[in-house]
Formats: C-alpha cells, structure tokens, sequence
C-alpha cells in the first residue's frame, strides 16, 4: 500500500503500483480459493484475504478522506500491522504444518519456537513503546521488528527442519521464500525510514515545529515516495511467488509416518551418543601433546 | 557500528541462511523419514570406511615409512610421505562421513519417535559441534605434520565396534518396522 505524507493524490508511477498490486491481490486470492488452500492453509489464505481487504480499505479511505489525511495515514499504517499481524498467524501455521505428525519432535519444536517468539514480540513492543510520537514512526518500528522476527522464527524452523531431515513441501517453501523475501525488505526499508523519522526529519512530526514543515515537505515525499515503490514491488515480487507456486494444482497431502515405538528412541538413542562421546574422546587423544 | 548497519547485515544475513536452508537437496530429500522401512535404513551407509583400514594401515605403517627413506632417493620419499599424509587426510574424512551417519541415524529415530527427550537431542547437538571442532583441529594438525600417522590407528577399535553396533542396531529397527504396526505405534 502507499501513504504519502503531505500531498493529496498519487502521483502516476504510485497509481501504476497501487493498480498492479491490487490486481495481483486479487489475482493471488482467485489462486488461493481455486486451488483450495484454505483447507491444508487456512491461516496463510486468510492473510492473503486480509491483504486484499487492507488494500481495498486503504483506497476507500483515500477516496472519502483524501491521500494525506490524518485517517488515511493511520488506516495505511493500521493495515500494515494488521498485514504483519496475519503473516505472523500464517508462519505459526507453517511451523504446524508438517511437523504435528513428527509427534516426538514437534512438542521439542513449539516449545522452543514459543519461547522466541514471546522474547521477540516482547522486544518489538519495547521498542515501539519507547520511540517519539507519530503514527509513522511507532509503524516503521512496529512492522520492522515483526519482520524481523518472522525471519527468526522461519530460519529457527528451517534449522529444526533440516535438522531433522524433514524437508519442506514446495508450497509451502515458496510460501517461506515469499514470507522472508518481503520481510527482508521490511527490515532493511524500515530501519533506514525509522532512522529518518526520528533523525532530520524528525520535525516533522513536531507540532511545535511547523515553521519549518514547509522545508520538509519534498523531502518527506521523497522519503515515502521511494520507500513506498521499494515495498510494493517487493511485496508483488513475493506475490508473484505465491501465485507460481499455486499455477498448479496442489498435489495430496503426504500421508501420516508411521512413527517407531518410543522403546527404540529409549534404548538406542542414549547408546548412540555414548558412541559419538567415545569418537570425541578418541579424537581429542589424538591432539593431546 | 549504528543501527542502521546492524539490521541491515542483520537480515541480510538471516535472508542468506534461509535460501541456503530452502535450497532442495536431494540427499535430505532422500533420507526424508516419512516412513521408516528397512529400504530407508539400508540407504544410509554404515561404519564402511573402517572396511578399508588395513589397507590404510599398512600404507601408513612405520616400517614402511622407515623402509622409503632407507632405500628411495629423496625427493621420492618426500613425496611419497606427501601422499601418505593425504591419504591419511582422506581416511579422516571417511571417518567423518562415519560419524554423520550414525549422528543422522540417531536423528531419525528421533524424529520417527512419538517421544523425544530434550536432554538426549541437546546432547546429540552439542557433540556432532565438538566433533566438527575436534575433526577440524587434527585435519589442520595431520595437514601441517604434526600429528603422526600412527595415531590414527588408535581410532580403529573404536571405529570397528561403531560399525558392529549400527548394523545390529540398524537390524533391529528394520526388524522392528517390518512387523504389523502394533499398539505401541504412533501415527
């Protein structure tokens, strides 16, 4: 989505952006609903509905409230942590995914993936919670560290994953790839706007400071104009990622493992690592003077 | 270094773990354990490097070192002590490939078991780390000359009663997996 402080229309190129990702939202969703996703991924179709409804409601406040109305800009930055809010539930439901059947591993898994994410989400509230006033601000900082969290959590499960040699469906890969490119960018895109908020355009967000809005003004433009191109083309790349990966249909749902009896893990297990001890123990003879 | 800098490297970084972790490999795709049949466990190699330490052995023997620089010129006995250090290096590395195998056996049985102990995989973890230290400091060690050859050979107990116990405990998991499935087993 694009939010624009200070003018009150979208200029051309951000008209083109605005028109292709809606057109690509929707597209996305008429994948997401033919192919089914809804019945394997619930939570990944419902935030690729909630995209599409932020988008549509975002333009209908623009319409009634003007591009650079107070409202627009929050429903703008409203929309983007509801988009950030309904990503986080599509990786939670990606960790599941899969796993749950690995009964074993998976209660090793949620526990260490719960864990992190209460650290994480507790450390992006700090954050927000200490920055300056301004809608944008709190958002830039906000929507950054939920980025980059769902980066954490992702890599944190891929590591487990490949760990375990428990390699992702190609769906859902494509859905992970999408997911991290685009939260990648939001790390990057919204520290350096975040550190332009709160460093020399900080005025802006100043009432006390009006005098020198007029100064600030092309170069806030400037600021969201490119920021706002960098998002969308990115979020449309991730996009189009999604909708390659759904060009086909989705094929059946692997069946269940037939999982050992817990016996095997308790007898063998500790006697394997006994085993790799004394391959340790031999190798570190090996190095003493 | 600021904030700015920080995040950057920061994501950059993670982004880069993350294609590397979604890149398909065929190898974990193969050893994927969806079901865990004995044509899975054959798959995976056993202890099959100590097959060859005799041969090793012998090419890395003491007499026979003692035997080049008694009769070969020189630079022949250099060389060939040369080889046999990266033969040795190459033994090293099968003993390596050992020691994954029977890591990645003990991660399959726990990722087909319906429970896992948390101390037992953080154990697992923390060896296969000490290993790849460990494996590292005498690859450099044997590389630059200062561990002798003959060294190695007290790594050749150990690695031959490692085969025996992952073929008897790859026996007993097939045995195990080829029966009806019983009560005991999850799904």
């Amino acid at each position: 989505m694009i939010a624009k402080l200070g003018t009150d229309s979208m200029n051309h190129l951000e008209t083109f952006l605005f028109w292709s990702a809606l057109s690509l939202e929707i597209l996305l969703c008429g994948f997401v609903f033919t192919r089914k996703v809804q019945r394997i991924l619930p939570l990944f179709a419902g935030y690729t509905y909630v995209v599409l409804a932020g988008a549509i409601g975002v333009w209908l406040t623009y319409e009634y409230f003007g591009f650079s109305s107070p409202i627009s800009i929050k429903a703008y930055w409203g929309s983007i942590l509801l988009n950030a809010a309904a990503r986080s539930l599509a990786i939670a439901e990606l960790c599941h995914y899969g796993l749950r059947a690995y009964r074993g591993i998976w209660a090793l898994v949620w526990r260490v993936l719960t864990a992190l994410s209460m650290l994480l989400l507790a450390r992006a509230a700090m954050d927000a919670w200490g920055q300056p006033n301004g809608i944008a601000i709190y958002g830039a900082t906000l929507d950054r560290d939920l980025a980059l969290a769902s980066i954490v959590i992702l890599a944190v499960l891929l590591i487990f994953r490949n760990y375990y040699g428990l390699a992702l469906e190609p769906l859902q890969r494509a859905i992970a790839v999408g997911i991290c490119f685009i939260c990648a960018i939001d790390v990057i895109g919204n520290t350096i706007l975040r550190n332009l908020y709160t460093g020399y355009l900080f005025a802006w967000f100043l009432e006390g400071q009006k005098a020198l809005w007029p100064a600030l003004s092309s170069q806030v433009q400037r600021v969201d104009d490119i920021w706002s191109t960098v998002h969308l083309f990115s979020f449309m790349l991730s996009m189009g990622i999604w909708c390659f990966a759904l060009r086909k249909p989705i094929p059946a749902r692997a069946q269940a493992p037939d999982l050992l009896p817990a016996s095997v893990y308790r007898e063998l297990s500790p006697a394997i690592n006994l085993r790799l001890s004394a391959f340790n123990d031999r190798l570190a003879e090996l190095l003493k003077p | 270094m600021n904030d700015l800098s920080i995040a950057i490297l920061l994501a950059i970084a993670i982004s880069g773990i993350l294609v590397w972790l979604l890149i398909p490999r065929h190898k974990s795709s193969k050893t994927a354990p969806e079901s865990f049949h004995p044509g899975a466990i054959n798959a995976l190699p056993t202890a099959r490097h100590y097959g060859y330490f005799p041969q090793v052995r012998q090419a890395l023997s003491a007499a026979d070192a003692q035997y080049l620089m008694e009769t070969a010129p020189p630079h022949v006995a250099k060389q060939a002590l040369r080889e046999r250090r990266a033969v040795a290096r190459r033994f090293l590395k099968g003993l390596h490939e050992d020691f994954s195998n029977l890591a990645k056996l003990g991660r399959m049985i726990a990722a087909m078991s319906p429970e896992v102990s948390h101390e037992q995989e953080t154990e697992r973890l923390i060896l296969s780390l000490k290993f790849q230290i460990l494996y590292t400091l005498v690859w450099l060690r044997l590389s630059t000359g200062n561990l002798p050859l003959q060294q190695l050979e007290h790594l050749t107990g150990l690695v031959g009663r490692l085969a025996t116990r992952m073929d008897e405990a790859m026996a007993k998991i097939s045995a195990l997996s080829a029966r009806p499935l019983a009560g005991g087993l999850g799904a």
